[in-house]
């Protein structure tokens, strides 16, 4: 799986770093399963934003999937 | 669970059984969806579904005398369903769907002696099986007595009908003169059919057969058809000799054994339950003309049927109507769900659905427990390490938290021992800490030496089925409770009082409410109407039912009880953890409670009240009467999460304020974060189960220099912190020295940055 949940509004900056948040690869793992997806990501220090809508969207939904297995 | 075990499950939901009806049809005939057909006006699906257990069903639908009638439940309630003649206006009205079908030709040959119904029958049970039959008739045609009714009765065009839909099932017809011994030699089985005029050589030298297998001495040979005038239903016994014989003739070509797992006729047992109580009697509708109902005549007295079923328990909880069956079925998908190795296990919210209420035992009648059922299968799924981690989480957080931060355990000040222990119940603490408080108050002025005691009884543990967790907590509370020199514990929680009862048999618990019931007032004038809404778990807690009804007797109140209370009471939506697995039916479940009465509600139980009160309807709890200068609003909205925690530390800390001598505990840094929070947001966070003690804790990191994200345009805010298993975000903006909220979420993924 390769997806990318870039928000719409990409105007995010992290502090106290500093810097524009800016597409970046970042592993997601729920239950010994691992995702590669693209999100918001500070170059210098990796933070990752999540964004509500993927929060209690997809990623709700792929945690639940994940349970029930 | 085993399969045994399944099979045991199962065999205490009779919901599958036959109806009466069924059962007295030697048939076997389904005739609860016979006439639910026919009171929809379907006629030929009622007429296909006669056609499925009858053989030649144009013949045997209007000749059957319906022996099946006397055992019909509406007996008693305006007369049994006019099988019969529903059945008669059925075939006449809807020609025959069937088609011919037979199962692949097989070598063996069966010679049927006789052409009367129960041979006819033989032949078109044998000859859909493949097997080759030649019936040998007395009299000119075959049918015997068929060839005597009355016109209007059978007309002869649906004899010559059936007869010919036999023969193009490849049975054969020949006069019984052409039957030659040599006929016999050829044979593979032979059938003698009684009912029909045979000469003398042939039936005098036949025995009596075997009654349930009706063979003869002689191996391959069987007979039947042997009822008369005499009998007052013979056609119908004389067909089901026949159906009898040709299972044994079906089994004896095959070598089989004739009598192994062979389902034994019913003779109208019928295991099925079908309360009738509540069903009005509805008087036989008379056909107007002698010829029999008319199609408006025949769906008005089809509608009359009961459709008997049990549903006992499916009919009073929303839990079990959900899932959209009855417990046999359940148990069926929860023995699946344990079987899966690779897959979805589908059953994982039926399984942690349940109220655990017990419910259904008390109006099962053979005491089937959902509660047990599911219960074992949490345990299980524990053990298994495949319970869903999201399933009990946040009620498992705020029992961890009840036994940490919030609980306490004291003599009275000043004194060194303890008579009694007050143990309020965690949400009692976190619902009604004041009321809480006054009601310790009232027990240390009828015993000084009474204790406090705030901990959780460790209910949520049982009911996500920990149970590892909970045996160790206990033993806990065991310790605590021999430490504090083993006093009796007086409870204000009919959960608790079922878990120290059940769990902790040494201890004597006692309900606060019977303790307070003892000195309660002189009856008061009868002031107002209310309905009692008894917890679940007060299910078998009869004393400290009636306890409560004396105190509010005492204060002026009667009961208009609700039609489920008592024994047969049911659940908030809170109990077995249904809230916290599935929210949206511990709604419905609270809304189908409320809506049992129009009255008032008032419970003793702190949840019960603040799930009922969540539909809006006025609920009040009995500390509400008791101490009227603290009364809550009946209307008042349920706590929410939030407060009920912050709620229990202040109890604790407005306790612990009587021993100054003791050191309060320190408060944490993040505790000072000051918080607006809109109404839109308070929903957000009561839906999303995130806590005001989260949403700072967040904040606090982010304010000492943690890293957070700052909107370029809007000056909005975002930062995140994971705390346990799940990761929380807060978006705000600050105001002087408060953080105003605007949103928060929160997800149980983990994120990692890749490595380059
Ligand atoms: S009421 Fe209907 S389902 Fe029940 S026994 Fe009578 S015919 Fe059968
Ligand atoms: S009450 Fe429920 S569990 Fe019991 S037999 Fe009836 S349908 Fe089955
Ligand atoms: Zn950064």
């Amino acid at each position: 799986m390769n997806l990318s949940f870039l928000p719409a509004d990409m105007n995010w900056t992290c502090q106290p770093c500093g810097e524009k948040l800016q597409p970046g690869m970042v592993e997601l793992e729920y239950m010994g399963n691992v995702f590669r997806v693209e999100l918001p990501v500070c170059p210098k220090c990796s933070a990752v934003l999540i964004s509500e809508d993927l929060a209690v969207g997809r990623m709700l939904e792929v945690e639940q999937l994940l349970e029930d297995k | 669970m085993e399969q045994k075990e399944l099979r045991a499950w199962e065999a205490l939901c009779i919901q599958e059984e036959p109806p009466a009806c069924r059962a007295g049809c030697p048939l076997n005939v389904d005739a609860r969806s016979f006439a639910a057909a026919m009171a929809k006006g379907e006629w030929s699906s009622a007429r296909a579904i006669l056609e499925k257990s009858m053989p030649i069903g144009g013949i045997v639908a209007r000749i059957c005398e319906a022996p099946c009638e006397q055992y019909c439940i509406r007996k008693d309630l305006g007369g049994a369903i006019a099988l019969s003649a529903l059945e008669r206006v059925c075939v006449v009205n809807a020609p025959s769907r069937r088609k011919v079908f037979r199962l692949p030709p097989r070598p063996k040959r069966v010679v049927a002696l006789g052409g009367g119904l129960s041979s006819l029958t033989v032949a078109f049970d044998l000859a859909k099986k493949g097997y080759p039959v030649t019936v040998y008739f007395g009299g000119e045609r075959p049918g015997g007595s068929l060839n005597y009714f009355p016109e209007e009765t059978l007309p002869q065009a649906v004899v010559k009908d059936e007869l010919n839909h036999l023969e193009k099932l490849s049975v054969a017809f020949k006069p019984i003169e052409n039957f030659t011994p040599d006929c016999i030699a050829s044979a593979d089985s032979i059938y003698v059919g009684q009912d029909d005029i045979l000469p003398e050589t042939l039936t005098v030298p036949i025995q009596h057969p075997d009654s349930a297998t009706f063979a003869l001495a002689e191996p391959g040979w069987f007979t039947g058809g042997m009822h008369g005038k005499e009998h007052r239903y013979r056609f119908i016994t004389n067909i089901s000799e026949g159906r009898q014989a040709a299972i044994s003739i079906d089994r004896y070509l095959q070598q089989a054994s004739l009598t192994s797992g062979r389902a034994a006729l019913r003779n109208g047992k019928a295991k099925l339950y079908t309360r009738t109580d509540h069903i009005a009697a509805v008087p036989r509708k008379k056909p107007a003309a002698p010829a029999g109902y008319t199609l408006e005549e025949a769906i008005e007295e089809a509608a009359r049927c009961i459709n008997c079923q049990c549903l006992e328990c499916v009919n009073h909880c929303k839990y079990l109507e959900n899932f959209g069956a009855f417990p046999r079925v359940y148990a069926r998908q929860i023995y699946n769900n344990s079987a899966i190795v690779k897959g979805t296990h589908m059953a994982n919210t039926l399984i942690n659905s349940c109220s655990l209420c017990r419910q259904c035992e008390e109006l099962c009648p053979n005491d089937f427990s959902m509660a047990d059922l599911c219960l074992e299968a949490r345990q299980t799924m524990v053990r298994e390490q495949r319970m869903p981690s999201s399933a009990h989480w946040f009620a498992l957080e705020e029992m961890h938290s009840a036994r940490t931060e919030g609980s306490l355990v004291r003599h009275a000040p000043g004194a060194e021992t303890s008579d009694t222990l007050f143990y309020p119940g965690c949400q009692l603490g976190g619902i009604r800490p004041q009321q809480t408080l006054r009601l310790y108050e009232r027990l240390l002025e009828l015993q000084p030496l009474t204790g406090i005691w705030l901990d959780c009884c460790g209910a949520p543990a049982h009911w996500a089925g920990r149970k590892e967790a909970f045996t160790e907590i206990v033993q806990q509370v065991e310790k605590v409770w021999q430490e504090m020199g083993s006093p009796r514990v007086v409870t204000a929680c009919s959960t608790c009082l079922k878990m120290f009862r059940d769990h902790l048999p040494a201890v004597p618990v006692e309900s606060v409410w019977r303790v307070l019931a003892e000195q309660a007032a002189v009856d008061g004038d009868p002031l107002h109407v209310m309905a009692i809404s008894d917890p679940c778990t007060a299910r078998d807690d009869g004393d400290t039912r009636a306890a409560v009804r004396t105190l509010l007797k005492g204060l002026g109140r009667v009961d208009a009880p609700l039609p489920m209370s008592g024994k047969l009471t049911e659940c908030c939506g809170f109990g077995g953890l249904m809230d916290c697995a599935n929210p949206a039916q511990a709604r419905q479940v609270a809304e189908a409670r409320v809506a049992q009465t129009d009255a008032e509600i008032i419970t003793y139980c702190a949840m019960c009240r603040d799930q009922l009160a969540r539909t809006g309807k006025p609920v009040s709890h009995i500390l509400d009467l008791l101490f009227s200068d603290l009364a809550h609003p009946a209307e008042e909205k349920p706590q929410s999460i939030s407060a009920r925690r912050i709620h229990r530390r202040r109890l604790k800390s407005a306790l612990l304020n009587r021993y100054p001598a003791e050191q309060q505990e320190e408060k944490a840094a993040w505790e000072d974060v000051e918080l607006i929070i809109p109404e839109t947001v308070a929903m957000m966070m009561e839906e999303r189960r995130i806590l005001e003690d989260d949403i700072r804790k967040v904040l606090h990191k982010g304010a000492n220099g943690g890293q957070h994200f700052v909107h370029d345009q809007s000056g909005l805010a975002i930062a995140s912190a994971v705390l346990g298993a799940v990761t929380f975000w807060v978006e705000y903006t600050v105001e002087k020295d408060q953080y105003r909220l605007e949103r928060c979420w929160s997800h149980r993924m983990v994120m990692r940055r890749e490595k380059a």
